[in-house]
């Protein structure tokens, strides 16, 4: 187990979560760059429950998923009383690449980040699995412009008609409104929801619905599409948390994203649908007009990146060798992944 | 609805019953495996069928890869069990195991008091957890026969049709054997499909059931679900399943 620790070579912090510290580190066997997810081991408690739960859905989940838009379990090993999980290194993610003012999202670069994301996702649907957890957070995206959906910590596997399943599920601004009244049997809808959040937000470059609590989430979505009635969405008044609304009256998503074209707003409106039933899947959602008509979807290496990963790509193309010869000057890089 | 296997039950009454073992006493040594130790525990626990299962094959591929005199079988047991319980999202709780686990070897003594041997027990699960995952290189994910075997099980319904189904306890004595089938380290020799053809072949045996349109001594029924099973390892493994039941210690508490 010792050599596991010695075959990946530290090269510097990049982020703390909940549950792990996250390295970038050099693979000394393949020269390859991965970033490695120590568990943390935290107060006496968590010690004496052993292995951490989360860690060990990742750990059984991604052994068996393979796809180019997933984030890839590369190895796991024990230290210690320590789990690490090696991962793809990956150099931003969507937050960022939001949140950063000098980048413009074009149409194009839009339905590159959304391609990716639906084609993970549909591979993952596929597999009878639901993420549960999907935000720009979590959309990973390496410098060549390749996107990966991370963070496996609450993913499960869903169809099996008698199970329950928690509704404190999936970051609140993403959360479909079904789990906000409580839903404990859902399926693929509600990752179907959280991208089209995504999109919103990728459109309008802030959350699309920022709420400050559960109740003031569903004002702030019902504040858009109206209140939901029996008509629209059959079963809605037998969920546990069910409350009545005061009356709002929807709003046009034309008139709230002004410069998107026609077709975006049909996928927008095929996944942002009160009833869940009623909400598109993947592979419906990929077969709509948008992913066909131009303008094409910006190519991988097109697509733009945050200034501070920029500069190391420019200063990785004349010399590859070089820079991983010197390893540790990328100190610039963005301290966020995975959290 | 009462078929004969319910009224034969009834009628046996007590003698049934599996025996009640002094575990501490028995010999591992000749096959017998303290996966019974396991499936009596996690019973207990109110644990799901396929948790008992992932909980067993983790401890025999534990035991494959180690020499078993190093380590307390009833300790692996118990960490199988509880890592079980994560990997198939059946939440045990730590304590509820070392509880169940220490009644059970030690039958009728009181619950463990929280204290330095509770403390002591509960580090050993959780190390021991840790142990197996790296044994097992994090290799947790098994593949069980259970899904295959309903699978068959639902296609063979229909062939059979309702009325014959519904008069034999096929799918119970199929299950059955699958499920004591996990008592033997053999069950990770063989493709999760092939285990669950032959359980149910045993079954079609024991309860003489023929299927229509087969001939005598046709075991080639299986051919539309598994073409690579062959019949002389049906035979194989469903051997294996009835040695599982000479192992059965006579040791009784």
């Amino acid at each position: 187990m010792d050599n596991k620790l010695r075959r990946y070579e530290k090269i510097e912090f990049l982020g703390e979560g909940q549950f792990a510290t996250v390295f970038k580190a050099r693979d000394i066997e393949t020269d390859n760059i991965v970033a490695v997810k120590k568990i943390k081991i935290g107060s006496r408690q968590e010690a004496q429950d052993g292995i951490n739960r989360t860690a060990l859905r990742e750990i059984k989940l991604l052994q068996e998923l393979h796809h180019e838009n997933l984030i890839g379990l590369l190895d796991a090993f024990g230290h210690m009383s320590n789990v690490s999980l090696v991962f793809d290194f990956m150099d931003t993610d969507l937050e960022i690449i939001i949140k950063e003012n000098t980048i413009i999202l074009t149409t194009a670069n839009i339905k590159s980040y959304l391609l990716q994301t639906l084609q993970g996702l549909e591979y993952l649907h596929l597999n009878w699995i639901l993420h549960r957890d999907l935000k720009p957070n979590n959309l990973l995206v390496n410098s060549d412009g390749i996107l990966k959906i991370g963070d496996f910590g609450l993913a499960k596997l869903y169809g099996s008609p008698s199970r329950l399943m928690t509704h404190q599920v999936v970051t609140r601004w993403y959360r479909a409104p079904e789990l906000l009244f409580g839903a404990k049997q859902y399926g693929t809808c509600i990752d179907m929801w959280a991208v089209g959040c995504i999109l919103g937000e990728l459109l309008l470059r802030v959350p699309l619905f920022p709420g400050e609590s559960d109740l003031d989430q569903l004002t702030k979505i019902f504040g858009v599409f109206g209140n939901p009635t029996e008509e629209i969405w059959p079963g809605l008044k037998t969920l546990v948390d069910y409350i009545e609304f005061k009356p709002f009256t929807p709003i046009p998503l034309k008139n709230i994203f002004t410069a998107a074209g026609d077709d975006l707003l049909d996928l927008l409106e095929a996944l942002l649908v009160l009833n869940p039933n009623k909400r598109k899947t993947c592979t419906q959602c990929l077969q709509m007009p948008f992913f066909s008509n131009k303008p094409a979807p910006t190519l991988g290496t097109k697509l733009p990146l945050p200034k501070s990963i920029q500069k190391t790509r420019e200063a990785e193309r004349p010399s590859l060798k070089r820079k991983l010869l010197d390893g540790v000057d990328g100190g610039s890089l963005s301290k966020r992944l995975f959290f | 609805m009462k078929d004969v296997i319910d009224v034969m039950e009834l009628q046996r009454g007590k003698e049934r019953k599996a025996p009640i073992l002094d575990y501490r006493q028995l010999d591992f040594e000749k096959g017998f495996t303290p996966a019974r130790f396991i499936f009596e525990c996690g019973i207990k626990l109110g644990a799901q069928p396929l948790t008992l299962a992932t909980a067993s094959v983790l401890m025999h591929r534990f035991f494959k890869e180690v020499d078993h005199i190093n380590y307390d079988c009833f300790l692996i047991a118990s960490s199988s069990l509880y890592l079980a319980g994560k990997v198939k999202d059946d939440p045990l709780k730590i304590r509820d195991i070392i509880n169940v686990a220490h009644n059970t070897l030690h039958r009728g003594s009181s619950p463990l008091e929280i204290g330095e041997e509770y403390w002591n027990m509960r580090d050993a699960i959780v190390q021991a957890e840790l142990l197996i995952m790296r044994v097992l290189k994090f290799e947790v994910s098994i593949t069980h026969p259970h899904k295959f075997m309903l699978h068959y099980l639902k296609s063979l319904e229909g062939w059979i049709g309702n009325d014959n189904w519904n008069t034999s306890p096929l799918a119970r004595t199929a299950a059955a054997f699958l499920q004591d089938f996990h008592h033997d380290a053999s069950i990770l020799d063989y493709e999760p499909q092939h285990i669950a053809v032959a359980c149910i072949s045993l079954a079609l045996q024991c309860l003489g059931i023929r299927l229509p349109l087969m001939e005598d001594n046709d075991e080639i029924w299986y051919s539309v679900f598994c073409k690579d099973l062959q019949k002389d390892m049906n035979w194989e493994i469903m051997e294996k399943i009835m040695e599982t039941y000479n192992r059965e210690p006579e040791l009784t508490v």
